[in-house]
């Protein structure tokens, strides 16, 4: 039998060979990199639709979707149609990698967009610069973009996060602050920056436990920060992880200010949170309290349409997630519309964006800046009767 | 053509088409083949160990993730050259496994597959955990592998990059599974007690198929991260655990090939399960596909549980039946009385060993055996020194206590107390195939014959001893010499014992009588100073006993001993020098035939005392002229 | 002290869960040596269906006692699909047959319910604080119920001719047959036990410790470390054992780092395989390891 194996598996080797070779098509030459052949503009995009990220992946996907026909509707990129083509990583780094992949050879997009988080992003990114292909992500650590020549980022840097959260403290005295982060790319290096740039207000960390992105359980990490008797205690990360650890804070007893990070904007993490959301602190996008900004704030009108066009077709309203896909797409709008589909000259376009005020705040991308956002792109936000309000 | 030359016309086909196949086909489908190759050849590893060895593993990811990480550690972090540093990733999942092996291959059954699971666990949990690491995000930014002035980043190049390598992994397996290692370890899965008794060291040679599964493991982890630039913890998840048992599943256990096949059977599967649902149910977010999975695993165990190799095996079978209905194996030949005998004494002197024990001496020396389970003693401080060179019987009613007897001399069974000093050294206590080192060899009375095998293929598993070729050479096909050796001596025995014309014959086929004849001519094959038989007369025809017996005086008059267990009192005191009784777990009578006949203790013990109804049953009362009475009921 | 009472307190909780899916396996396990992987499914599916019967509109208790029967018949019908159709039933074979279909039933579960994990809202009750250790209600339900179920299912085999007749099987199926014991109905109902305690585990844990697609791989697999420590025989102490167990995860998380979590039931596992294979409970049993 073990003879008769090996025919049977050469048999089938052969004949697949055989049918794929009679089928395979021509190497296509495609376009060489950087030139622009005209016609459809593909992008491509790859997100967290299943698995961890899923609450962030899903809101990005209709965001992106309603653009796209948008855009389309209204006549295209200087009249040329824009493909969409989504690839879901499954909020894995291969997952990530492999789209992306899939992306650039299979589909020879023009422009990336994506990933919802830090780590698939972090994985897309040598491919993309690789292939020299611009792709704008909308995760939130600055590792992402730092010295990158093609990526560009559309959420908060984690480090203007952290200095909005640090005034804020400043104000309030809060000199010693306990910190629960998430164990992914998210919440790497939190501690670090944060007593970085809390050395000139005098804050120091009491205590640091680390969460994986699906734990349910938080009993023992707020044990032991509550045991370190902190003046306020910092939760890095996103639903629902980062609602169930509000949730066990308050329940284990602890009293003191809670902050938590700009990732915990949407429903979901109201939901999980409950009641025990009240009162909470985090720097947010202006979105989430669209309705309390005054009339001449630069954003009001950008975050009223979205959040109107995206209730209108999704009957939701939209997360600080769908935000900053928001942000990616329209960015590469603009730099499509004024650049083409010349990667070396939309890679400049994006580069050149200035004063565009997007959802995640106002954007001004530099050569050595390509998050584009400052302090001044957050506001501190609390949680009253499960909904969002501009703290006092 | 030699056999040899054929058999490596598969591989050379093989070869020609996956380069091909490399060369020529879309990108799309050579992107599937490199995953098919990584997997499969992670896969074929997995199949030795679970087809060939019998032993469930769900945790195989551990290993790939060890050769991954080792090997993205020592590129990015210690700048080594990928080629330097590959060989160093397969040695740490190696060493990896032999750590775990040592302690984890004792268990059997579902308790090791859950450990090897947990080993899984556990590699994830310590990879997420420790910074030098990467954590949840891994090593990424790593570089394609490149000599020789060209970069492997393209997928046809990676594909015709992989084809060798995977090809030589195959040829390297399959001969394995032809070799002494292999047959060895076949013997192991169909009866370790048997494999064990004709010495084979059956955790030793786990072992070394375990470690070996990783080194296939590992490398296929380096070819890992090569391809997709990141490792992290997700290459060691137990949904890659279960993905390859799949491939192996499918594709037949226990047959390499079919590891190979299973992997681009199982990559297409996914594939297409990814293309195909969300146009079957739109909106469906991601890994639905393992519904897939799930469903052709339950259906391959319930409906096919050979897998694809056996859907090729009985189609063949068939093919060949219609074909050449009449199948001549090559070691069968008809053979007449006198060609019988004359082969019988040929192959006695070329199983009869020069060194024995000088007749008279004590060659093996029983002291105070005693077996306690719990509250009842199933042996009671048995003392009893067999000498070299004679044959002794041991009888006595059921229940008596013989083959727990047996098993403690031979190893199977750890002795409550008492010492069993075989030749000079002790082995009460210790593996059977310790005792088959020294010379002593038995066989069973619940038949351990290996079902998956034919006739000469259960005998050539008693020429381990007698040969050499370990896994290495095995696998190098540095073993043929010693092969046509063995080949020759399992030959002679199976003419011994007058079964040439069954020679290549499924053995599971046979008559129950059969094969317990093929069990003795296996037990010769060993060259034993010492034949344990365990009620060989038990299920042979009258012709076939005498036959036995007078096999057995003449492997006595070669200086082979001779210890049996018998229900046949007849045959037995026609054919022992010294007969020992036992009733009730105790030493009743030792003595030659007559004297033990004679003594009124043997005598109640099988018929009871004057005043009991029948005490024993009725095993044949010492004076009883037909033997297939006495021997009816084993 | 508090800290580490805390840590006990929620243990004990966690691990009454794992408790819970123990008694499943060592059910089967005594009546067809099989080991099954579906086990920790039937938590997720119990969960996941209650909270579909509760977000419909049915009142909770009503949800529950609708749901478990569910998810009992689903564990007996796929035993009947799957498991009674092998003739030659070795530990490989139902390994990867189990494992086939939990697979296949996760995926399931993941087209139905979608990726996230969510939470039965919380049975009816208010959190307290004892002396520095807080105490959430849904923590009190989870001991009382598994104490009761445990409780019954033990006095079930081992007080009930019924029972005892069951544990009978695996030992000697002929000779149960023989005495008028049909390992068919044993089968079935082993496996009814184990989709039982499995249902209960999962909807009393589930505002706690939320279901998911995925929740029952970790379940399962902490329940069968349980189960072993009782050498897949005793039922106490595989109820006992995954009390034991979910204290010490939470104080590995608590003392050494969160991380190393799930690793601790495996280290136990191999520890206890290693050393006393049959259990703790000192009785050398039938299973050869």
């Amino acid at each position: 039998m073990q003879r008769s194996m090996r025919w049977l598996s050469m048999g089938l080797v052969i004949g697949l060979a055989g049918t794929m070779a009679a089928c395979s098509e021509s190497k296509t030459g495609g376009t060489a990199t950087g030139t622009d052949a005209g016609g459809e503009i593909k992008v491509g995009v790859v997100l967290d639709i299943t698995g961890a990220g899923a609450s962030l992946g899903v809101p990005e996907r209709q965001t992106v979707e309603m653009l796209a026909e948008q855009v389309n509707a209204a006549g295209g990129i200087n009249g040329r149609k824009l493909k969409l083509i989504i690839e879901d990583n499954q909020s894995t780094e291969d997952g990530a990698a492999k789209a992306t992949s899939k992306l650039l050879n299979t589909e020879k997009v023009d422009i990336l967009l994506g990933a919802s988080r830090t780590g698939p992003s972090l994985a897309m990114r040598p491919l993309a610069e690789k292939a020299e292909k611009p792709m704008i992500s909308f995760a939130a650590n600055a590792k992402i973009v730092e010295g990158s020549k093609w990526v560009f980022k559309t959420a908060q840097n984690d480090r203007v996060v952290l200095e909005k959260m640090v005034d804020d403290m400043k104000a309030k005295s809060i000199t010693k602050v306990a910190v629960a982060r998430d164990a992914s790319g998210f919440g790497e290096g939190i501690p670090e920056m944060l007593t970085e740039i809390g050395k000139s207000a005098g804050i120091t960390i009491s205590a640091v436990e680390k969460f994986a992105p699906d734990a349910t359980d938080f009993t023992s990490q707020i044990t032991n920060l509550r045991a370190s008797a902190p003046q306020a205690v910092l939760i890095w990360g996103i639903p629902p992880a980062a609602g169930l650890a509000q949730k066990a804070a308050k329940q284990l007893g602890l009293t003191v200010p809670i902050y938590q990070s700009h990732g915990i904007g949407n429903q979901a993490f109201l939901d999980t949170a409950g009641d025990s959301a009240n009162g909470l602190l985090a720097p947010m996008g202006r979105m989430l309290v669209a309705d309390q900004l005054k009339a001449d704030d630069p954003q009001k009108a950008v975050v009223t349409k979205f959040i109107a066009d995206f209730k209108a077709k999704y009957n939701a309203n939209p997360s600080t997630f769908a935000g900053h896909a928001y942000d990616g797409f329209m960015i590469a709008v603009e730099a499509l519309k004024k650049a083409g589909t010349d990667a070396n000259k939309l890679r400049d376009a994006i580069e050149a964006t200035s004063k565009w005020p997007g959802i995640s705040g106002v954007f001004t991308m530099t050569a050595t800046d390509h998050s584009g956002l400052t302090k001044d792109a957050l506001m501190i936000v609390t949680v009253d009767n499960k909904a969002w309000k501009v703290a006092g | 053509m030699s056999p040899l030359l054929k058999r490596q016309l598969p591989f050379i086909a093989l070869l020609v088409a996956l380069l091909v196949f490399g060369a020529a086909a879309p990108q799309q489908m050579v992107d599937v083949g490199i995953w098919a190759l990584i997997y499969g050849f992670a896969a074929i590893g997995l199949s030795l160990l679970m087809g060939l060895a019998g032993q469930v593993s769900l945790g195989h990811a551990a290993f790939i993730a060890v050769g991954a990480y080792t090997q993205a550690l020592l590129v990015a972090k210690a700048n080594l050259n990928p080629l330097l540093a590959a060989p160093i990733s397969v040695l740490a999942s190696m060493v990896v496994a032999l750590l775990v092996g040592l302690p984890l291959l004792r268990l059997r059954g579902h308790f090791l597959a859950l450990a090897t699971l947990g080993l899984g666990i556990i590699v994830g949990v310590f990879v997420t955990e420790q910074e030098f690491t990467g954590g949840t995000s891994g090593i990424f930014g790593l570089p394609n592998i490149s000599f020789g002035g060209r970069t492997y980043d393209t997928s046809q190049e990676y594909f015709l990059l992989l084809t060798p390598v995977v090809v030589i992994g195959l040829w390297l397996a399959s001969n394995l599974v032809h070799s002494r290692t292999g047959r060895a370890l076949s013997a192991v899965n169909d009866s370790e007690v048997a494999a064990e008794c004709l010495g084979v060291d059956t955790f030793a040679l786990r072992l070394r198929v375990f470690v070996l599964s990783a080194a296939y493991a590992g490398l296929a982890g380096v070819f890992y991260t090569h391809w997709l630039t990141i490792v992290n913890p997700s290459v060691s998840h137990f949904e890659l655990s279960v993905k390859i048992l799949l491939m192996v599943v499918l594709g037949g256990l226990g047959t390499v090939w079919g590891a190979l096949i299973g992997a681009v059977a199982v990559q297409l599967l996914d594939d297409g399960l990814r293309g195909l649902i969300p146009i079957l149910i739109p909106g469906a977010k991601g890994e639905i596909q393992l519904i897939g999975f799930g469903v052709v695993l339950v259906l391959v165990i319930i409906l096919m549980p050979g897998g694809l190799a056996q859907l090729w095996a009985r189609f063949m079978g068939a093919v060949r039946q219609r074909k050449h209905p009449i199948v001549r194996g090559e070691h069968e030949h008809p053979v007449s009385q006198e060609e019988q005998r004359a082969l019988l004494e040929e192959s006695l002197t070329l199983l009869a060993r020069a060194e024995h024990m000088p007749a008279g001496e004590t060659i093996l020396a029983v002291r105070g055996l005693t077996k306690r389970y719990g509250g009842v003693t199933a042996l009671d401080n048995l003392d009893v020194d067999v000498k070299a060179g004679e044959i002794m019987a041991l009888i006595g009613p059921n229940g008596a206590g013989k083959t727990t007897a047996f098993n403690m001399i031979t190893g199977v069974l750890p002795p409550t107390e008492g010492s069993v000093v075989l030749e000079g050294k002790e082995v009460a206590g210790k593996r059977p195939h310790i005792a088959a080192e020294i010379g002593a060899t038995r066989t069973f009375q619940n038949l351990q014959t290996f079902k998956s095998t034919t006739v000469i293929g259960n005998v050539k598993v008693a020429r381990h001893l007698r040969s050499k070729a370990g896994l290495v050479r095995g696998m190098l096909l540095m073993d043929r010499a010693e092969e046509r050796l063995i080949d020759r001596a399992s030959q002679a025995a199976i003419d011994a014992m007058g079964l040439t014309s069954l020679a290549d014959k499924q053995i599971a086929d046979l008559a129950f009588g059969k094969q317990r004849q093929v069990e003795v001519a296996r037990a010769l094959a060993l060259e034993p100073s010492v034949l344990l038989l365990d009620e060989p007369m038990a299920g042979l025809s009258g012709p076939e006993r005498d036959s036995l017996s007078w096999l057995l005086r003449r492997v006595k008059a070669s200086g082979v001993t001779v210890l049996l267990v018998e229900h046949d009192v007849a045959a037995v005191m026609a054919l022992a020098d010294r007969v020992a009784v036992l009733d009730d777990g105790k030493l009743i009578s030792l003595g030659t035939p007559a004297h033990v006949t004679s003594d009124p203790k043997v005598i109640a013990a099988y018929l009871g005392e004057e005043d009991d109804q029948s005490g024993g049953p009725a095993t044949g009362a010492p004076v009883a002229t037909s033997g297939a009475a006495a021997g009816g009921q084993a | 002290m508090t800290d580490l009472l805390q840590l006990v307190f929620s243990g004990l909780a966690q691990g009454s869960i794992y408790g819970l899916v123990a008694l499943g396996f060592v059910a089967i396990f005594a009546v067809r040596e099989i080991v099954n992987l579906v086990q920790g499914e039937y938590a997720a599916l119990a969960g996941l269906a209650a909270i579909s019967a509760v977000g419909a509109g049915l009142p909770l208790l009503v949800a529950v006692i609708c749901v478990i029967p569910l998810v009992v018949g689903v564990a007996v019908l796929l035993e009947r699909l799957t498991i009674a159709p092998v003739k030659k039933m070795t530990p490989l074979t139902s390994i990867i047959l189990t494992l086939g279909v939990s697979t296949a039933v996760k995926a399931v579960m993941l087209l139905i319910w979608g990726p996230e994990a969510k939470g039965l809202p919380t049975f009816p009750g208010t959190d307290i604080t004892l002396g520095g250790v807080s105490i959430r209600s849904q923590e009190l339900w989870v001991l009382g119920i598994g104490a009761i179920v445990a409780y019954a299912v033990i006095w079930f085999y081992e007080h009930t001719v019924r029972g005892k007749s069951l544990r009978a099987c695996a030992e000697q199926p002929i000779a149960a047959r023989l005495v008028g014991i049909s390992p068919r109905t044993a089968t079935v109902v082993a496996f009814a036990v184990a989709g039982f305690t499995g249902a209960v585990a999962g909807i009393v844990g589930s505002p706690i410790y939320l279901s998911s697609w995925q929740s029952g791989l970790s379940l399962g697999l902490k329940g069968f470390v349980a189960a072993t420590l009782g050498g897949l025989t005793s039922l106490r102490v595989a109820m006992i054992g995954g009390m034991a167990l979910g204290v010490l995860e939470n104080l590995v998380a608590g003392y050494l780092s969160s991380g190393y979590r799930d690793a601790v039931a495996f280290v136990v596992l191999v520890l206890v395989l290693l050393f006393r294979p049959h259990g703790l409970a000192g009785k050398p049993s039938a299973v050869r390891v």
